[in-house]
């Protein structure tokens, strides 16, 4: 398994490269620099010119590229231009605050849908079934933006019971951590339950119409033990490849859900870092963002035996 | 619903108890839609920036009412008779933020320091290479600062008091590392900086050792005394959480909001909304070189199409009137020339596009969505546009791509809106220049630049006011750009939140009380 996990981490290098190099290339070719930014409209030629040539934006790109990369493999990854910050070090923050949302979000959206999708097929074509597929149907459907700030509106503002701006960090303050992240952590349960409850319910139809579950019924087994000892773990398969699929696609950031509820995450300091044209964070974001989404699938994929043992690390 | 209930009476309120801050004497509780870019003064900065450094740092002069220059550290100045030598006597009983006191000396080394900052956009004001240049900065005694300039300029003081240039800020030795480098700002202001939680808030405190002096508040300068002991910065992003944040009592002020915005919170949710034009200026500027534009006769067809009254009143919801001048209209220098200005006049369209040879070509107006006044002009001048024939079409851009065609002027028309100038001859020298020289020149006339920098020289009122009245005439017959309006400070406050005013787009806290 070791030599699994090394060969698969191995593998990712060239992977890395090629996201530094198309994120690097891609971010100068959009118009726009920082150095206006910063001088508005009070700039003229020359003090733009001055402001880039301190910022090394008036070197050729490979020259840029290659120092940045230079430093990158050191675990530099330099300096926001917006703030002055150590990128590692704010993303790294940002990172941490994303994670508690995404992981508990995921965690409980998975804990609701998975039975919830059995349940669907279980009952297939059932008023149940109907109805679970429906509102699947219907949280997929709608945008986390406005669903979240309907979950704002309610809570927050109308009933009053839910903070409705500030962020305090779990590791700060776990209580108060936890009150803010109920907000935004139920927007994003909403919108995943429907994700995961489509594929729970679909690989759950898969496994049920095989001869085994047949030959479990001929045996006289109850549904519901054939379900929790035959069914349930085989068709859990495909739901924990989406799970992985899921987290690294959240982890990267949710910028609707960090906007709607002011928290300070990965997401929103991506948008931020692109309208301020802030090279090194996006470079750093996206990098990061990139070995994030490789090492969680690799952990999907380790993991993966323990749900299906006809699978194994090689 | 009872669980519901008992959640509401008894868990939340008692979770809520814990949260840091709340059991305490609550701060005042002020919207961002975003960070400031960093807290050292004119340097690293943006509007956000600038409006919290001008609560923290002041400088020799600022801006006061109507974008007079009124002193804030000095207490008052002379200007030697050549017009070169600016004497400085600063105010007594002036302490920084550490308790060290205001002396001649450290507002040297302070303006020293500053100017000598290759990072410091603003020094380009300073060292010639925008008219004027320091060529010595003197503290003969304790109380007194001396400002040499090569030549007389006009302008010294009103680009000392730039809110873009943190309104060169005197600073604290203290606000340094031993190695020069920036550290946190300690400055004079009424405010000092507290913590600082990047993307989420900023503390304000209110400084005890401050000594207000005046008896009234005077744009950035008179009475500047905190009434509240803490004020708390959020970083809310959308708009529509603010407005929640503002109804919830979670916000008390939302300085920045478009005219719409407030014109729908005052009507609807029936907020406290103020709304006090300042000397910024919301335009659509016209690329001259561009083979369409530069046609003189297309500009005016252009012009004549556009119903000023009904444009701005659509744009800025019915909370200003149209300035067609450059020279703001709440300036001292705003008379009867400045008064004249477009006139609405669709039925002689026809005849100037013929004049112009104009076929029908496209016409792109570039527009972005950060500011809703940029958007909402771009989108009524189209339609204005199109009824009398002129293909106008609009692309709409994210702001930094629209900065950058703004300084390589690479554009055929756009919707822009300057920033406040403290002086109107700052703002016709934001758009006057060589474009062959200066990419994001606007107006590229010899005769105004000249012109510009004769007023700029100008100390005299009388005969600044008729250098300011032929090129207001001047502008209106080279229509460089459309000149609208001068925008608009709004700002949303709660009920009981007494003295706020967001002026010259930079949050006021000083003088602001809540009951």
């Amino acid at each position: 398994m070791l030599r699994f996990a090394l060969s698969r981490l191995l593998s990712t290098i060239p992977t890395l490269l090629l996201v530094s190099v198309a994120v690097f290339g891609l971010i100068r070719l959009i118009p726009g620099d920082p150095a206006s930014l910063i001088m508005g409209d009070l700039a003229d030629t020359a003090a733009l010119e001055a402001a880039r040539q301190a910022m090394g934006l008036d070197r050729p790109v490979p020259v840029q590229f290659a120092i940045w990369l230079g430093n990158a493999l050191t675990g530099d990854l330099g300096t926001s231009i917006a703030s002055n910050e150590p990128v590692l070090d704010l993303v790294l923050r940002r990172f941490s605050t994303s994670a508690w949302m995404v992981l508990i979000a995921v965690g409980i959206a998975t804990l609701i849908a998975v039975p919830l999708g059995m349940l669907a097929a279980w009952k297939q074509n059932g008023a149940l079934d109907l109805g679970i597929v429906a509102m699947s149907t219907l949280l997929v459907s709608i945008p986390t933006f406005w669903l979240g700030l309907m979950i704002l509106l309610t809570f927050g503002l109308n009933l009053g019971w839910l903070p409705v701006i500030g962020y305090v960090a779990i590791t700060t303050d776990t209580k108060a951590g936890l009150i803010y992240l109920i907000m935004p952590v139920l927007t994003l349960v909403l919108h995943e339950v429907g994700i995961i409850v489509r594929m729970a319910r679909a690989s759950t139809l898969d496994v049920l119409r095989l001869d085994y579950v047949t030959h479990a019924r001929a045996k006289g087994l109850s549904e519901g033990a054939i379900l929790r000892k035959h069914v349930a773990r085989n068709a859990f398969g495909p739901t924990w490849t989406l799970l992985g699929l899921i987290l690294g696609n959240l982890l990267g950031g949710v910028a609707v859900v960090e906007t709607v509820f002011t928290i300070p995450g990965l997401g929103r300091l991506i948008v931020d870092a692109i309208y301020a044209r802030d090279y090194p964070v996006i470079q750093g974001c996206l990098l990061f963002v990139a070995v994030i989404y490789m090492v969680v699938n690799l952990i999907v994929d380790l993991l993966y035996p323990i749900f299906d043992p006809r699978v194994t690390a090689q | 619903m009872r669980s519901a209930n008992r959640l509401a009476t008894h868990i939340l309120p008692l979770a809520l108890a814990l949260l840091p801050g709340v059991a305490l004497a609550a701060p005042l509780k002020v919207q961002f839609n975003s960070d400031i870019r960093s807290n050292q003064p004119g340097v690293n900065r943006d509007a956000n920036s600038d409006s919290v450094m001008m609560n923290v740092v002041e400088g020799l002069v600022t801006q006061g009412d109507g974008g007079r220059i009124v002193p804030v550290l000095a207490d008052s100045w002379t200007v030697s008779e050549d017009g070169t030598v600016y004497t400085f006597t600063l105010r007594d009983g002036v302490t920084f933020h550490d308790g060290a006191a205001l002396t001649a000396e450290a507002v040297k080394w302070s303006l020293e320091k500053t100017l000598g900052d290759e990072n410091f956009p603003c020094r380009t004001f300073f060292d010639g290479s925008r008219g004027s240049k320091i060529t010595e900065i003197g503290a003969p005694d304790a109380r007194t600062v001396t400002l040499t300039l090569e030549s007389p300029n006009a302008m010294l003081l009103p680009f000392m008091a730039q809110t873009q240039c943190g309104g060169m800020a005197i600073l604290s030795e203290a606000s340094y590392n031993a190695d020069g480098s920036w550290k946190a700002p300690v400055g004079t202001g009424p405010f000092v900086f507290g913590e600082w939680k990047r993307g989420e808030s900023i503390q304000l405190t209110k400084y005890a050792g401050y000594v207000p002096h005046g008896e009234v508040q005077d744009g950035f300068g008179g009475r500047k005394e905190a009434l509240v002991d803490e004020v708390n910065i959020l970083v809310v992003p959308d708009i529509s959480t603010a407005i929640a944040g503002l109804e919830s009592g979670a916000l008390d002020i939302l300085p920045y909001i478009s005219p719409t915005e407030g014109a729908k919170l005052r009507d609807e949710k029936g907020v406290n909304v103020t709304a006090e034009p300042h000397g910024g200026i919301v335009t659509m500027l016209f690329q001259t070189n561009d083979p369409l534009m530069s046609n003189l006769a297309l500009r005016k067809a252009f012009v004549a199409a556009l119903d000023m009254p009904e444009l701005v009143d659509a744009v800025m919801a019915g909370l200003t009137t149209p300035n067609n001048s450059l020279v703001s209209a709440k300036s001292s220098y705003h008379g009867e020339v400045q008064k004249q200005g477009y006139t609405y006049d669709p039925a002689a369209v026809p005849a100037l596009l013929a004049e112009a040879g104009y076929k029908g070509e496209k016409i792109t107006i570039l527009t972005n969505r950060r500011s809703a006044i940029n958007f909402d002009t771009a989108m009524i001048a189209q339609a204005m546009l199109q009824a009398v024939g002129i293909n106008a079409e609009i692309e709409v851009l994210d702001w930094a791509t629209q900065l950058d065609r703004y300084n390589s002027g690479n554009y055929q028309v756009m919707a822009f809106n300057y920033s406040n100038r403290a002086d109107p001859a700052l703002a016709f020298q934001a758009i006057a220049g060589s474009k062959a020289e200066k990419a994001n020149a606007i107006w590229d006339n010899d005769e105004v630049v000249a012109l510009i920098a004769e007023v700029t020289a100008e100390a005299d009122p009388a005969k600044r006011q008729a250098l300011f009245d032929t090129l207001h005439q001047r502008f209106i017959a080279d229509l460089p750009l459309v000149m609208l309006t001068n925008n608009l400070d709004v700002s949303a406050t709660r009920p009981g939140v007494e003295g706020y005013r967001t002026l010259q787009g930079i949050v006021r806290l000083w003088g602001v009380s809540r009951s």
